[in-house]
This record gives C-alpha cells, structure tokens and sequence, in this order.
C-alpha cells in the first residue's frame, strides 16, 4: 500500500509538532488554570504519559512487526471486536484532526483575519497537507525536515526575544498547595504527549526500526523543553494568574516584544510558525487516519481516500464544533479524558492480551 | 485521423531514397557503376555533394565523393590522392592492404555497406569506391569551422579557469579529458535524431557512478525518437523525471571545470554535439546555488557567500509578497516611522498594493526580456528607458510608489545572486502566484504558498535522488558542503547518494600544519 521508507529521525521531525504545533498555543492558559505559579512543573508530570504510550506503541510494533494498530487490533481481539476497535480509532483521529484544525482557524480568524470565512482558512490548510500526504510518507517526513528545525529557531529567538521583560520571581511560591494543584494542570496536556501513540502508525514504514525508540524519546524530549520554554517565558511574563486569561498566552506574549522600538510586533511571525507546525501536524495525523481508513477497508491504495477524508475532517470541524468557546471547551475536558481512553488505556489493554495470547501459545 | 496522418508520413518515409538506401542492409554492390550512381540518387539535388573519379596506380579506376567544406582538402590531396594517384607497382590483392601500404591517414574504416558509405559522407568523412570490389573506405578527414574556447558570459569567475565549452562535441570532449587522464572516464557514444544525427556523449567514470544509474541515462537517451536535436535543452526536456515541474532537475553548465567536479562526485555528463551545454545528473536543488568559484576560494569567504545566496533566494521568491502582505494586511508589522513614511509615498497611487507590485514585476520581467533581445546598438536605449521611465517619471507621476521600486530592483538583483540561470528563472517565475497569495491572504497566503513549494521539492527526484538531499532526507556529515563550504581537507567523502560506491575522494588528515613538515 505505502512502499515509502522514512528514518526514525524523519519520524522524530514529524511527531514534534503533532504535539507542540496546537499544544505550546493553548496548553499554556489551561495548565496555569490549575496550577497557577507552578504550572511549568505540569509538562514534566505529563511527559511520563508519552515515555508510557511510546513503551507501548513500540512493544506492541515488536510483537506485529510491519503492523499498524487497525491491522493488529484485528490479531489480537478477533475479527469483529478487532474491527470495532479500528474504527474507534479512526473516528478518534478523525476528531482529534478536526479538534487541530479548528483551534489552528480560530487562531488565525482571531488573532488577524478577522473578516475571513472560518472555511477559507480551514480548507487551505487541510488542501496543502492533503498534497503532502497524496506524495507519501516520504513526501510529508522529508517536508517536516524542511519544516521543524525553522520552527524550532523561530520559537527560541521568540523566547529570547522576552528575556528583557522577563520577572523570574513569579515562579515562587513553589508547591505552595502540595503537588495536587501540577496533577491536576497536568491531565490537559497528558493528552497532548499522548498522541505520541501515533507512531503506532509510522512504525511500520520506519527503515532503521532499531532506532525508532531512541529517536521517539529524543523527539518527546524536545517537545518537553519546547512546552517547558513556553511556560516559564509565560509564567515570568505575566505570572501564573494572568497567563489563565488569554484565550492565547503565547501571542500576547509576543506583543510584549520591542527591541530598540524596531524589532516589535512580531505576531505576524507567530502566525507564521503557527502555519508551518500545524501543517506538519495535519499532514502526520492525516496520513495516519487515511492509512488505517484504507487498512480498515482492506483497500490496495490509500491515495483516492486522500481528498474525501480532508474535506470530512474539515466538515467536522466546522460543523462539529459550533464556536471557539466550544472548542476549548472540548480541549480542556472531553477530548484528555477520550485520548487517555483511547491512546493509553485501551492499547495497555491490547498489549497484555497480545502477551498473554503470545505467552499462551 | 491520426492513423491516417501516420500512414501518410510513412508513406513519405517509404518514397525518400536516403531512407530506402538505409533499409537495404545490403552490403555494396560489385558494380562500381551501381554504387556510384546509387550513392548519387542519395544526394540527387545535393549542390555540395564532390565526386571525383581518378585512376589508383593509372590502372583501378576508382571515385571519391566528398561534402564540400566538411573536410580537410589539404590533407586529402596530400595523403590520400597524391600517394594513390602516383604510379607504382607493389601489388595489392584488398583494400586493407592498400590502406596499409599507402594511405598516410590515421584514422579510415573499411565499408562494405552502402548505408554505412552514405551516413560517413553525411558527417563529413570522404569516402573512395574502388571499382572490381564490394568495399570502399572512409577517411577520417572532417574539418569545419568552429568557435575559438572562451570564458562562458553567463558563469563568469574571478577565480577559476576561464575556458567554456563550445558547439563542437570533439572539442568539449577532449576538454573532459585534459581535466581527467584516467581511462576510467568512460565515455558512451549514441546518435539521436531521425534526421540530424547529433552525436550524444553520456561521459561518466568508471568505480564511481553507480552503474544502474548509468543504465538508467543510457536508457532514457535510447528512447528518444526525435528529428532533430538543437540543443542540450531538448533532450533535457525529454529525459526529465518531472516535466511539470518549474525546477530544472538537470544541472546545464557552460563549464568545464563545473561538468568534471559533477564526473568526480559519481555523477555522468551529456554532451550534445552544437550545444556549448552540458547536462550534469543527479543534481539536488543545492547544485543550483553553488558557483564553482566556491570551492576555489578560501572557504570562509565561500561559506559566507553562500548563505548571502540562501537570503537572497528567499528575497527573491518572497520581497515582493511579503510587502504586499504586510501592505495590505500587517501594516502594524512596520516599525511606525518607517509605515508613516510608506503611507505617505502610497497616498497618492491609484492601485491597490497587489495591483501595483504586479504590474511593477511583469515591467522588469519584460525589460530583462527585452534586454536579451534587444540589438547590442541598441542595448543602452534600455536602460535609459528603464532606469528613467519605469523609476523616476513612473514615481513622480504617482503611478507607482517608491518602496515598490525599491523593492522590484532588490528582487531583481536577488535573483541573479543564483548561479544558475535555469533555476533563477524557477524562483522568478514562482515570484507570481506567491505575489497573488500574498494579495489575497496575505502571511497566511505565504506561508501556504511556501509549504506548497516545499511539498514539491520534497516530491521530486533527479535520476532517482531526492531533490532536496542531504537537508531532507538528513544525512549529517553530507551538510558539510551544503550549510557550510568545508575547507577541502574536510571534504573526504563522496555525496552519500551518487558516490556510495566509491566513498573516499582523498586520504583523511591532510590539514596542513606544523606537524605536517615545513618548518
């Protein structure tokens, strides 16, 4: 079906803005809505759900080797509850791209276009990740090469751009509640390190499969620091009660920035990175609900579903969620508790039948 | 239709006697007579077609037939009529043996087909029927007019050899082999074109270009059936992995220097006989920003200059729609001095940013055009057009603003900070729809149009290496001479995909120093 090869480095490139591209925009006000100053501590507690659902993806792809979870899900719990579950999952997918794609509209509607139609700004993006996924998996892993480590100098220089109005006393007083309060702050998030689980999907087409680990980690480490950059930059900015406010910490972060009176209002380049990840981001889950859409219907070829299943995605977002209220709505409440179901629980589960079934053979 | 339209053509084919002769694979004829006149009715209505009969020894009768000012008169009186013609009387029983004791040329072949006699005079050689035997023999005496070496004008150095190829395959050859002495340059001769017979060289080296690579080349040469080839251009059009793309995906290079570092890295050339072009694959979108100076300068300097070309590509893809983005869209972008000043120059322009940065491209566009065009008498009246119309009177009459014509020439020496002419006119052409994007959605618009642009580039291969390689796929020690221009005692090793084969190009640790001697 998918002949293409991407190395375990490509794989790393891409699974860095799946979870940061939406996450570093409004993880930030929905982390310091619990847990207040000592919210940078939250995506370290989070990131122990990555390193788990990373466990699992890889010992599950070492027991069905070349197998994607609708192809094994199938293997281990039979044919019907097997299939059942595959499409648990690709609605699951179906969800979370939409769910992406519309926090990624309301931004740029927000923030600038003001007067364009939400389905203007929605379908473009969801058209160009539509062509990078049509080219193959070695189409979108080498275009996130291309991509991330732009993104990544960007968001540095952004920090460092901060550092002048920067108040690292905002921190205190660390653990002044116990840890409950950084718990707490971090189930949103846990979600977001969670889709980690969608390596599930590239493994198969990952060339130096011994590395895949490694590089899994590298890349959950790299999002670690990027969500921990953002916090601390928004924690000693504005101070845990502020940050909760905005609808987007990071671009009222940005407005702050003025250099000389000549390097100021950068939002505009906020945008820019903005496009650059979610696209990325859309691209990698797009890829990973046409590949096992087309697994889940036995087809030879997962590139006429290209097209359809982005104008559903962008259907679902637009119909699917009535207002940007609703959308963080969602984000903060339903769709952590429906990702630690699906992306860590319910693969758990499949893992111990897999050894069991394996061990009583 | 088309049917009928191929049966017509063919039939044509059948009624032309060059290709009837061609057909009849038969060997000469016995009769000296026959050949002759067949030979003639070839070249019926051929003013330049020479025939010349004379006696060998005063006894054989035989004939020379020759196109006129394709060969060397001199050296064929010399060495091959005058020595025949004398009386002598060593006897002779075959040609072979007559060529071996008389004929004082280095290079003739024996002919024994008729169709072989017809495409030797077509390609210059003068042939000698002898009468009595069913064999002739071509002479290799081909001499025609052709352009003295000079230094390429659109790839000019101010360091580095200063010799460009010319329209004449025998000379480009030999230069390939002056710069390579080893026998391992291999260089694989075929003929395309039904009709104009171009000579093509696909030149390689032997242990170090991948040999299913080299298949691959030849493969796609052998398949082109075409009339005529005029130029490198044309076959590259026709053995392209992507002929819808706006990048080129072979590498053209007046230079010599440029085609042998591209043979020493596992890469083949293409030359094409009347075209001072070469073709050089595979090549990755890098190729097309390295100048061959970089690698004769310190590299430093190379290093620095290139990344002054990486900014100034990204200049020249996005100036113009960044400023009709931030215009139109993200005026608060501006530092507020610099906007009151912009303001204030657009005040009085009747058209929209979009409108304006169009028609102040397609006006450059067409001056470069017109510049190339135009008679050299005639060249400085283009620039005076240019430089007084379309900037000073356009900005006073208020037609266009003056940040635009800032803009517009910035661009515009941006994109001839490319080396290579064929992938600067991909990035001004793309200049376009990006200018369209940035009109209609502004940084939005942009940042769609540039990751269109990447997915492309990431799409596409030349000879099956992935054009944007070694940034994407990454492969670490290769970037070496992509972000920086290492110094040539880094430069150890081949790029990975066209020279795996052959991995080390010179012996590590030549960094020179004290502990390497001197004093």
């Amino acid at each position: 079906m998918e002949t293409g090869k991407i190395s375990a480095s490509q794989m790393a490139f891409m699974m860095y803005p799946v979870v940061i591209a939406t996450g570093i925009v409004i993880i930030p006000s929905i982390t310091a809505n619990y847990a207040a100053q000592d919210m940078w501590l939250s995506p370290i507690l989070a990131s122990l759900m990555g390193v788990l659902v990373i466990f699992i993806a890889l010992k599950l792809h070492q027991l069905y080797p070349g197998h994607t979870i609708i192809e094994y899900s199938v293997s281990i719990i039979g044919k019907v509850p097997g299939k059942l579950l595959g499409f648990i999952y690709l609605y699951f997918y179906l969800l979370m791209n939409a769910g992406g794609t519309r926090i990624y509209a309301d931004f740029v509607t927000g923030a600038f276009f003001k007067e364009t139609p939400l389905f203007v700004i929605l379908s473009t993006i969801m058209l160009v990740s539509s062509f990078a996924v049509r080219g193959g998996i070695e189409v979108v892993g080498r275009s996130a090469e291309m991509i991330v480590p732009f993104y990544v100098i960007i968001l540095t220089i952004l920090c460092f751009l901060l550092v002048a109005d920067l108040n690292p006393k905002n921190i205190f007083p660390i653990l002044s509640d116990g840890l409950m309060p950084s718990i707490k702050g971090a189930y949103t998030p846990q979600s977001w390190f969670a889709e980690f689980f969608l390596i599930a999907f590239l493994l198969p087409y990952v060339k130096d499969i011994q590395k895949a680990g490694k590089w899994s980690m590298i890349s959950l480490g790299a999002v670690l620091l990027g969500f921990l950059a953002t916090n601390l930059s928004l924690l000693f900015l504005f101070g845990g009660e502020l940050t909760e406010r905005f609808n987007y910490p990071l671009l009222d972060a940005v407005r702050y920035i003025s250099i000389a009176e000549f390097i100021q209002h950068l939002e505009s380049l906020v945008m820019a990175i903005w496009v650059a990840g979610t696209f990325v981001k859309l691209a990698v889950v797009h890829f990973a609900l046409v590949i096992g859409t087309a697994q889940w219907l036995n087809l030879s070829d997962y590139k006429p579903l290209v097209f359809p299943l982005g104008f559903l995605t962008v259907l679902v977002s637009i119909w699917g969620i009535s207002s940007e209220m609703e959308s963080a709505h969602y984000s903060g409440t339903i769709f952590p508790s429906f990702s630690l179901v699906v992306q860590t629980i319910i693969p758990l589960l499949l893992l111990v039948i897999a050894i069991l079934r394996k061990k009583h053979h | 239709m088309v049917k009928r339209r191929r049966k017509l053509v063919s039939s044509r084919k059948e009624s032309n006697p060059a290709t009837r002769i061609e057909k009849n694979k038969g060997a000469l004829y016995d009769d000296f007579d026959k050949n002759e006149n067949h030979i003639r009715a070839v070249y019926s209505e051929a003013s330049d077609l020479i025939f010349r009969h004379f006696y060998i020894a005063g006894k054989q009768k035989a004939v020379l037939f020759y196109l006129d000012g394709l060969v060397d008169i001199q050296e064929l009186d010399d060495s091959v009529l005058s020595p025949l013609m004398e009386e002598f009387t060593a006897e002779y029983s075959g040609v072979k043996e007559l060529l071996e004791k008389k004929i004082s040329v280095s290079g003739v072949k024996e002919l024994t087909k008729l169709s072989d006699c017809v495409k030797k005079i077509s390609s210059g050689c003068p042939i000698i029927l002898l009468e009595g035997w069913s064999s002739g023999f071509a002479l290799n005496l081909t001499k025609f007019e052709k352009r003295a070496i000079e230094e390429p004008p659109a790839e000019a150095v101010v360091r580095g050899p200063r010799e460009g190829f010319v329209e004449t395959l025998e000379v480009n050859r030999t230069m390939l082999r002056r710069k390579i002495k080893s026998p391992k340059l291999k260089m694989k001769e075929i003929e395309i074109g039904k009709y104009s017979a171009t000579p093509v060289i696909l030149a390689y080296m032997d242990g170090i270009a991948d040999e299913n690579l080299i298949k691959e080349a030849e493969n796609r040469l052998k398949r082109i059936d075409i009339d005529g080839v005029l130029d490198s251009g044309i076959i590259e059009e026709l053995i392209e992995d992507y002929p819808y793309s706006p990048f080129p995906q072979l590498l053209s290079t007046e230079r010599p220097d440029v085609a042998t570092s591209h043979l020493l890295e596992g890469r083949f050339v293409i030359l094409v006989d009347g075209s001072p072009f070469v073709l050089i694959a595979p090549v990755t979108i890098y190729s097309f920003l390295q100048a061959s100076e970089d690698y004769y300068n310190r590299f430093i300097i190379s290093t620095l200059i290139r990344w002054l070309r990486y900014v100034f590509l990204l200049i020249s893809l996005l100036l113009p729609s960044i400023y009709v983005a931030v215009i139109t869209f993200h005026a608060e972008m501006v530092p507020t001095s610099l906007m009151i000043g912009m303001a204030a120059s657009r005040e009085a322009i009747p058209f929209p940013a979009l409108i304006e940065a169009l028609l102040m491209e397609i006006t450059f566009e067409a001056l470069r055009e017109a510049g190339l065009r135009l008679p050299k008498q005639v060249g400085s009246a283009v620039s005076i057009v240019g430089a007084l119309v379309i900037g000073e009177a356009a900005v006073m009459a208020g037609i266009v603003s003056a940040p635009m014509v800032i803009v517009v020439a910035l661009t515009g020496i941006a994109s001839f900070t490319i080396p290579r002419y064929s992938g600067a006119s991909a990035i001004r052409m793309l200049r376009f729809p990006m200018i369209l994007l940035a009109g209609t959605l502004g940084l939005l618009g942009i940042m769609l149009g540039l990751i269109t642009i990447i997915i492309h580039l990431a799409t596409i291969r030349s000879f099956g290496v992935p054009f944007l390689s070694p940034m994407a796929p990454l492969m670490g020690s290769e970037t070496k001479d992509i972000l920086v221009r290492a110094p040539w005692w880094k430069l150890n090793t081949r790029p990975h995909l066209t020279g795996k084969y052959n991995k080390y190009r010179q012996a590590p640790g030549q960094k020179p120093g004290p502990k390497h001697g001197g004093d």
